[in-house]
């Protein structure tokens, strides 16, 4: 199976926030019902970060379009983009973290999870979150739950044939304007592609900052954005990159592995030339400043330096000291 | 009768058992938590809770450790001084002929040495130095996660990260070299075990054998010398 991929089109999302609701449904992650209980802000963001019952957040942003009237508003999405060379799965001290082999998509096995954290330190977009009350880490598992249980039905409207897909991921399933798509990775390139293309011929200046975002960056995110404004707008890095010393870590537990075996296996031969040494006797007189071997009664050392074999003397082996 | 010289104080004794006790505990916590493979054997609220009892295990062994290096300032200078002493001809020696003597110890012979043997400063100053580092990283690493989760920076907390696990391979390598010396599976180091596990007191014939510059000094200066009826005993 080829890899799979989550679009979304930064230039068709109307921000409805149903992606957001159909992942919290779907993954039955609770939202806080309390009055008032999320502070205002000014924004339509909310809440306005990741958080363990949130693994996705619609994020607004308005700046300024230079006119007396309107704003610009760019609307984006947040939450795990399910990079190739993904830092999390390197740093998962517990297997919890993989990469999918079907799909390529960065899941989740909880009752793997020992809640370390160390995933949240090595994302390059700071994106997965701990569980307090279930001393869990919480990203998006691509819904893998759904797109791993087979086929359904659905209507090929262009074709206007029925056709059998892959289950797609809650939020993609919901998706009201059609801003998010699932498919093979390559085809959701190819369609990332074809959208920048209209959008700088069709709608907007050519010079325009559109692009795709997740083709190449991290070897190639499951995510594949398209984006109508700067990257920077919509809060992602543009050149994201796993922290070196993550792939260091990589090293640490088979190198510790091997390194600990040496040391046994060298200091296995150590205790096995070892057996059967015998060692001497030896008695110091402190009036005499001199060491004896009790067994021989032989000096073997003197103070003044005129016998000095107490090295030898020590062992007691017949290619030794004797 | 026997002569003894002692060696290691109760405290040292104490400080040392105690250490040894939490370094186990951590280890079989960590690698149960640590690695995937053994991880995956037990439910994960098992690994949880041995989780957070590394966490536990880590804070009493550096407290330990400190109460007993703040109750006992001259200890820990003279340990010091012992451990920066100037290396003479036979701390040179010894080191040369480590690995040939680990190898051929009916062949090779050691020189005498002094309080602590040069190949001691080496591998107790690793160990020392990986459980500073091991120590520190991971109080770093516990204070930047649940329940602390302080702000410490993501690169912090993956250098730290790395940092622990040098430590320990450091501690695996020398840690395991040091019980095997230390509770005298090594023949010639037969009986070790009893000086830091025992009474702190080390026979004038194995003394001689280890450390025969110090049991000399010892042994004329008799402060520290004790003879016991080994029948009685």
């Amino acid at each position: 199976m080829a890899d799979y991929a989550i679009y979304l089109d930064t230039s068709k999302c109307t921000g409805c926030k149903g992606c957001q609701v159909a992942c919290k449904c779907w993954n039955q992650l609770p939202s806080p019902l309390g009055k008032n209980v999320n502070k205002p802000t000014g924004s339509y963001q909310s809440p306005m970060d990741l958080n363990g019952d949130t693994r996705l957040i619609v994020t607004f942003k308005e700046t300024d379009t230079d006119q007396k009237w309107g704003v610009n508003w760019s609307i984006g999405r947040r939450s795990c983009m399910h990079c190739t060379n993904a830092g999390c799965v390197a740093v998962c001290s517990s297997g919890a973290l993989y990469k999918d082999p079907n799909t390529g998509f960065v899941s989740v096995d909880e009752s793997k999870c020992v809640g370390c954290e160390y995933c949240a330190s090595a994302c390059p977009f700071d994106v997965p979150r701990f569980h307090g009350s279930q001393n869990k880490i919480n990203k998006c598992t691509a819904c893998m739950d759904r797109i791993s249980n087979g086929k359904t039905p659905s209507i090929n409207e262009d074709k206007g044939e029925t056709e059998t897909q892959f289950n797609k991921p809650a939020c993609v399933h919901t998706c009201p304007a059609g801003a998010l798509d699932f498919g093979p990775r390559s085809e959701m390139i190819a369609k990332a592609h074809e959208r920048v293309d209209f959008l700088k011929i069709r709608e907007l200046n050519p010079a325009t900052q559109a692009s795709v975002y997740g083709e190449n960056e991290l070897d190639g995110l499951h995510v594949i954005t398209v984006l109508k404004y700067p990257v920077d707008t919509y809060g992602l890095p543009a050149n994201p990159s796993v922290n070196p010393v993550t792939n260091l870590l990589d090293w640490a537990k088979p190198v510790t592995g091997l390194a600990a075996a040496a040391t046994v296996l060298g200091l296995g031969v150590s205790f096995l030339m070892g057996i059967g040494y015998k060692r001497g006797d030896l008695h110091y007189d402190p009036q005499k400043h001199e060491t004896i071997d009790r067994n021989t009664g032989e000096v073997v050392w003197r103070a003044d330096g005129s016998v000095d074999s107490h090295d030898k003397a020590a062992s007691k082996n017949k290619k030794g000291g004797e | 009768m026997t002569t003894y010289i002692k060696r290691h104080t109760l405290q040292t004794r104490l400080t040392h058992g105690i250490s040894v006790v939490c370094i186990l505990l951590l280890t079989i916590s960590g690698l149960f938590v640590f690695v995937p493979a053994l991880n995956n054997m037990l439910p994960s609220e098992v690994t949880f809770a041995m989780r957070m009892g590394h966490r536990v295990i880590g804070v009493l062994l550096v407290l330990a450790v400190m109460i007993s290096a703040i109750t006992a300032p001259k200890g820990v200078g003279h340990l010091f001084k012992n451990y920066f002493a100037k290396w003479d001809k036979d701390d040179k020696t010894f080191m040369k002929r480590f690995l040939p003597y680990m190898l051929m110890p009916k062949k090779v012979h050691m020189p005498d040495q002094h309080e602590v043997k040069s190949g001691q400063r080496v591998a107790d100053g690793v160990l020392f130095l990986a459980g500073f580092m091991i120590c520190g990283s991971g109080v770093v690493l516990m204070l930047g996660t649940a329940p602390f989760s302080l702000a410490i920076s993501a690169d912090v907390m993956i250098i730290m990260r790395l940092l622990h696990d040098i430590a320990f391979l450091m501690l695996a390598v020398f840690g395991i070299a040091h019980i095997f010396l230390g509770a005298g599976l090594f023949q010639p180091y037969r009986r070790m075990r009893k000086v830091m596990f025992g009474n702190g007191l080390i026979s004038e014939s194995d003394a001689l054998y280890h450390w025969g510059h110090w049991a000399r000094e010892e042994l004329d200066k008799g402060e520290k010398v004790v003879e016991i009826d080994d029948e009685k005993k």
